[in-house]
């Protein structure tokens, strides 16, 4: 059904060698009053700072006309015209691909000047309609407005043209990687794994672009952004024992009608689920970790951890990102919460009395605040669903 | 022989009050008691909540069920010694 569908946004970055930092930015947003999402890859002239100030002001002022539902035309002129003029160019400019997407399925991509996206339905291209328009003050610059509704399993990706000129003036790559290269390379990976994430997929594209460079440096800033369409892949966390003992056994039997997968983060709270449902736990030793007590594994559960001490863990690596080397069950739980697109959240408001005791760190949060700051940037950095009830 | 079971508790007090430590007997155990214990790690024991001392007394480890409190990898050592050396005068 389409009302489910979800979006997930994979971007992965890597700027000109040399460089400081990223030439094209990426910004995406999640309007949830309206069920719509909104992505914008823009590649600034030239590279490095200027090249960061051009391609942001860009996504900034685009990101604002698309959200109000400007008219496009009107809405690229005036960004024209904002923007400074280069000094070595003589142009101001900028580039944009923009996704605007309801959840309904209702898409529009309007794009400027980048190579052109591409669209993925049934591990097979699909050429999407467009019309193109340009205004008679900026005559050489034409929009192409593309119209589509997506399905289930849909991707777009869009790629600044760090990617399609990946290789320029290597041997084997004189004209560049090209648009049909990437495309080619993303459709190979999707047959590989038709269920890779926004993410991975991202990651794939702009390693491979970097293969193709000379030396293997990006001789320009190199963007995708990919746009993956499915259902969304639904995850309960349960964590804290419930306030009134009353309510163990409604609290357990959550974990055995939920429709999809599960995680217990507490010691306490996977005993009384292990008691309520009658259910085996028994300690993973696989998950074994100096910092972070280890896993357990339970019947019908996706991942049993501790309480506090693995969720400040997750907490961290959600800003700081995955530690990929291990294999502990924070890692496990962060992989999880990431691979999941509507995440719902019971948080038992029991106090552990043991956790106050001031011979403990500091760092031992109350799970409510944990929790909240958890959440907090699953929404607004993984534009992920989240709900949360306190019991 | 029968071996010793020896059961660490791996709730979060308990974990950064020292049992991280303990857990070390798992995977590199004194040579002399190696293949005479079992080891099992036990999520919560829920004794830190039972506690009628002030403070809590973790982290808490039991050696064939006799409870030690404020653990250390020593004194659980000591122990395990203990209980073997007892066995084998029986």
């Amino acid at each position: 059904m389409n009302e489910s569908l979800f979006i997930e946004i994979g971007t992965f970055q890597q700027q000109k060698y040399g460089e400081d930092c990223f030439g094209d930015t990426v910004f995406s947003k999640k309007i949830p009053e309206e069920q719509r999402i909104i992505s914008i890859l823009s590649d600034g002239l030239g590279s490095g700072v200027k090249a960061n100030i051009l391609s942001s002001m860009t996504t900034r002022m685009a990101m604002k006309f698309v959200e109000s539902n400007m008219e496009l035309l009107r809405s690229s002129e005036v960004m024209m015209d904002a923007l400074p003029i280069c000094q070595v160019r003589k142009i101001s400019y900028a580039t944009f691909s923009i996704v605007d997407s309801e959840l309904g399925g209702k898409t529009r991509i309007i794009e400027m000047d980048n190579p052109p996206h591409m669209f993925i339905r049934d591990g097979k291209p699909l050429t999407v309609k467009c019309r193109e328009l340009s205004s008679p003050k900026w005559k050489d610059r034409t929009i192409s407005i593309s119209q589509v509704t997506t399905q289930p399993e849909d991707r777009i990706i869009m790629v600044s043209d760090g990617v399609t000129q990946a290789g320029l003036g290597n041997k084997l790559y004189p004209l560049g990687w090209g648009r049909q290269g990437c495309l080619d390379f993303a459709l190979k990976q999707i047959r590989k794994n038709p269920y890779i994430s926004a993410s991975e997929l991202a990651g794939a594209i702009v390693r491979e672009a970097i293969e193709k460079e000379v030396e293997k440096k990006a001789g320009d800033d190199i963007s995708c952004v990919v746009l993956y369409f499915r259902k969304p892949r639904k995850l309960l966390v349960l964590t804290g024992p419930p306030f009134d003992e009353d309510k163990d056994r409604e609290f357990a039997e959550l974990v055995s009608s939920y429709d999809g997968k599960t995680a217990i983060c507490g010691g306490t709270t996977a005993n009384i689920v292990e008691r309520e449902l009658c259910l085996k736990c028994e300690i993973d030793k696989t998950s074994f970790d100096e910092k972070i007590p280890m896993a357990s594994v339970m019947e019908g559960v996706d991942l049993v951890t501790e309480g506090i001490l693995t969720l400040t863990e997750v907490y961290r690596m959600l800003k700081e990102g995955i530690d990929r080397n291990k294999n502990n069950a924070a890692v496990r739980l962060t992989r999880l919460l990431l691979d999941s697109d509507k995440i719902d959240f019971v948080v038992g408001t029991k106090i552990n009395i043991a956790h106050q005791d001031p011979n403990l760190p500091m760092e031992l949060e109350i799970r409510r605040n944990i929790v909240k700051k958890i959440f907090r940037l699953l929404q607004s950095q993984y534009l992920k669903e989240i709900s949360v009830r306190y019991m | 022989m029968d071996k010793i079971t020896v059961k660490i508790c791996s709730g979060t007090s308990c974990f950064v009050m020292g049992a991280a430590q303990i857990q070390a007997l798992e995977f590199t155990p004194p040579a002399d008691i190696a293949d005479k214990i079992d080891i099992i790690e036990v999520r919560c024991m829920n004794l830190c909540k039972d506690t009628h001392a002030k403070y809590n007394r973790g982290p808490f480890v039991t050696v064939d069920n006799e409870l030690i409190e404020e653990a250390t990898y020593e004194k659980v050592v000591t122990k395990i010694r203990d209980v073997l050396k007892n066995k084998e005068c029986q």
